[in-house]
């Protein structure tokens, strides 16, 4: 089973559900649309709070007109190895400058979470069992001392410009 | 050379036991081998035909007598007393235990090396020339550059699952001795009008089975804009470079498929958005970095020139070797030696763990303790006096480790092949063998001249084959081992691939084969000064193709 994690903890009652041709938001839950069908939609309305999946080929940068319509945008890691969300979401915090929940979706694991939350990811759908087991037990296997700057905003290592400490 | 700092420290020993808590979720189950695999390629290790194999890092190939010595060390404990130096300037174990290797990394990180990102789909080791800091010919030291980008790429979160692997070269003088054009970037040092530092940018090239020469995007990048650039090229590829199929995923397809022009447009789009951001270097961080790399002070030893001439009239195995080995320094006292891991007949690249403290001594008492490896599988002491040449060579000698052959026919680049790895088609160390003993004769060798012969035992040319002025390539055909022969490959600032020149040759006539070009070539050539690749370069395939299949028949 499928659950929401932030640094704060797991989550509880999260209503965001990935809409498909077979799998539709109920009265309770809030549609997570594709990237076409957001675009369709904004255009059609002025609805905010709207919640939109970034596919690994989408651009990304296509919500830029709209982000304030926009309360969740969801990076997908298709499988584990295909490192495109990373920078969908670096993009969207660091150059779009968006402030709502970026949430990673699909082969979220253990090893990968560190790396998401350092590119701007702050809530994760997790349904592997290795990575629901360490996460709740509260063991997340980052480094703390990092060689780059990134979406994340991390504390100056107060040595060379590169680097930084979280 | 650079030292690690606190902070340094603290990554490397963070890192270590993350790796450590990894291993002991595979070796319990909790984590599947296709989980682990990229896990452990990002640390350097490797599953191979027999068994595990870890790839340790040396940053632009650059060690001190401590690190060799820890290498040696390494080869016996952990291993069976012997280490494989690396085209990528790396070292290679071919016998570690899977539960060892978070060990083997304490060990590294004591003093001050990893084996991070030696594999797997992210920024590989930073390689440079291995003469830096002491070639004449440099405009400047490419490793402060190469360091900042090895901290920068270090555990980089965007860039770990990258399409595919990510090689990054720099060279610093005007000879290219780092092949940046078959690299995914390759940055050539250089100054503009005003004296300023900065890059001639180039972007996709490679070997591996399409081989492809770099494209250069940029004429000049200022140096304070190094990871900014680099960071706008990896985001490209990240986003754009092909996952549907492996063998098209390196940023060189990327590059073929999209056009330079193109692809050279969406970098600077997205390097305008990165320019002024907190990725520009300060003049004062790389000022600092750069004070690490400081050549040593070399005092004037010109009474090196009376004796070395002494000592070369009185022993000839000495003065072949200086004429090989030794290169002229920019202090006019000193040499750069070449320490030839290509004995006749050996492994190409092997060490044994005696040959690296032997090294490691001589480096500590005559060459200011620094160590090169070349990417053509050699060691390098850059600053040696001439005065102390005599002493370094006995004691090379003593070691097996004074072949007088740097740059000649038997200082083979070989892959690894199906005598270790798993890719392989096809062996590549007999071959090596077999040639380096039917031109091991120092005279042939010496009549012969310049030469270089790469052999990889598959298409992926680890051997680097296409840019050896005679590249072999290992090919299975119908459950037989065949080796294609390509000419006119040359890795350096006239890059160029090497073009197969006809069927293949089973591995008991390789070696004839090989003889049968070297013979033609002595034969056309115009005079001794005219190398082979220049003579290749002049003539074209035609007269090599007819010595080897005859002039009636048709090269298939």
């Amino acid at each position: 089973m499928t659950k929401i994690w932030k640094e704060t903890g797991f989550v509880g009652d999260d209503p965001w559900i990935i809409e498909t041709e077979e799998t539709k938001a109920g009265s309770n839950e809030k549609a997570i649309l594709g990237l076409d069908a957001f675009l369709a939609k904004v255009g059609e309305g002025d609805e905010t709070g709207l919640g939109v999946v970034i596919a690994p080929a989408d651009d990304v940068t296509k919500l830029a007109p709209h982000l304030d319509r926009l309360a969740l945008v969801a990076v997908a890691f298709p499988a584990f190895n295909d490192g495109r969300a990373f920078s969908h979401a670096s993009l969207l915090r660091a150059r779009l400058g968006f402030g709502g929940e970026v949430r990673a979706v699909g082969d979220v694991l253990i090893d990968q979470i560190p790396l998401m939350l350092r590119c701007g990811v702050d809530s994760f759908a997790v349904s592997n069992a290795t990575a629901l087991k360490r996460l709740s037990e509260g063991r997340l296997p980052g480094i703390a001392v990092h060689y780059q700057p990134t979406a994340k905003a991390a504390t100056d290592a107060k040595s060379y410009s590169w680097r930084r400490v979280s | 050379m650079y030292r690690y700092d606190e902070f340094d420290h603290a990554f490397v020993s963070s890192r270590v036991e993350q790796f450590r808590d990894q291993v002991e979720r595979r070796l319990n189950g909790e984590l599947a081998e296709d989980a682990f695999k990229p896990l452990r390629l990002m640390n350097g290790v490797y599953l191979q035909l027999h068994a595990y194999m870890l790839r340790v890092a040396i940053p632009y190939g650059t060690l001190s007598s401590r690190q060799m010595r820890m290498l040696a060390h390494i080869a016996r404990k952990y291993d069976r007393g012997y280490g494989h130096f690396t085209t990528r300037q790396n070292i290679q174990y071919n016998w570690p235990r899977l539960s060892d290797t978070p060990d083997i990394l304490h060990e590294l990180a004591s003093v001050e090396m990893h084996a991070l990102q030696t594999s797997g789909n992210c920024i590989r080791n930073v390689t440079a020339d291995h003469f830096a800091g002491a070639a004449a010919d440099e405009v400047a030291d490419p490793r402060p550059y190469a360091e900042i980008l090895r901290q920068w790429s270090s555990v980089h979160p965007e860039f770990s699952f990258l399409p595919r692997k990510f090689k990054i070269a720099v060279a610093g003088a005007e000879r290219d001795r780092a092949a940046i054009q078959v690299h995914d970037i390759g940055l050539h040092l250089k100054k503009d009008e005003n004296g300023r530092i900065g890059f001639a940018v180039y972007v996709g090239g490679g070997q591996g089975r399409t081989p492809m020469i770099a494209k250069k995007i940029r004429d000049f990048l200022p140096e304070e804009d190094l990871l900014s650039y680099t960071t706008a090229i990896m985001r490209v590829y990240n986003l754009h470079g092909r996952r549907d199929n492996k063998y098209k995923a390196r940023i060189k397809i990327l590059v073929h498929e999209t056009g330079a022009e193109e692809l050279s447009r969406q970098v600077e789009v997205e390097f305008a958005a990165l320019k002024d951001t907190e990725l520009k270097l300060p003049e004062g961080d790389i000022q600092a970095i750069s004070t690490y790399f400081a050549p040593p002070a070399l005092e004037n030893r010109a009474e090196g020139w009376e004796s070395l001439a002494r000592w070369k009239k009185t022993d000839e195995d000495f003065a072949r070797w200086v004429q090989q080995n030794v290169q002229p320094h920019k202090h006019p006292d000193y040499g750069m030696v070449t320490i030839s891991l290509k004995p006749i007949g050996g492994i190409p690249g092997d060490a044994t763990d005696a040959q690296m403290e032997a090294v490691a001594d001589i480096a500590e008492e005559y060459a200011f303790d620094e160590i090169r490896v070349s990417h053509e599988q050699n060691l390098i002491l850059p600053h040696v006096a001439l005065a102390d040449l005599e002493p370094i060579y006995r004691g090379l000698v003593a070691a097996g480790l004074a072949t007088a052959n740097a740059g000649l026919i038997t200082d083979i680049i070989a892959c690894p092949g199906l005598d270790y790895c798993a890719l392989a088609n096809a062996r590549s160390i007999p071959v090596a063998q077999e040639i380096s003993t039917r031109f091991g004769s120092a005279e042939r060798q010496a009549e012969i001249g310049e030469l270089k012969i790469k052999i990889s035992g598959c298409i992926n040319a680890c051997g680097h084959h296409h840019v050896g002025h005679i590249g072999l390539l290992g090919v299975e055909k119908k459950g037989a081992e065949l080796y294609q022969i390509t000419l006119g490959g040359s890795g350096d600032e006239n890059t160029s691939i090497g073009e197969i020149i006809g069927r293949g040759f089973e591995p008991e006539k390789v070696t004839d084969a090989v003889e049968t070009i070297v013979d033609t070539y002595l034969g056309l050539r115009r005079d001794r000064e005219e190398t082979f690749l220049e003579a290749y370069r002049r003539v074209g395939p035609q007269p090599f193709k007819d010595a080897l299949y005859g002039s009636a028949q048709e090269a298939a």
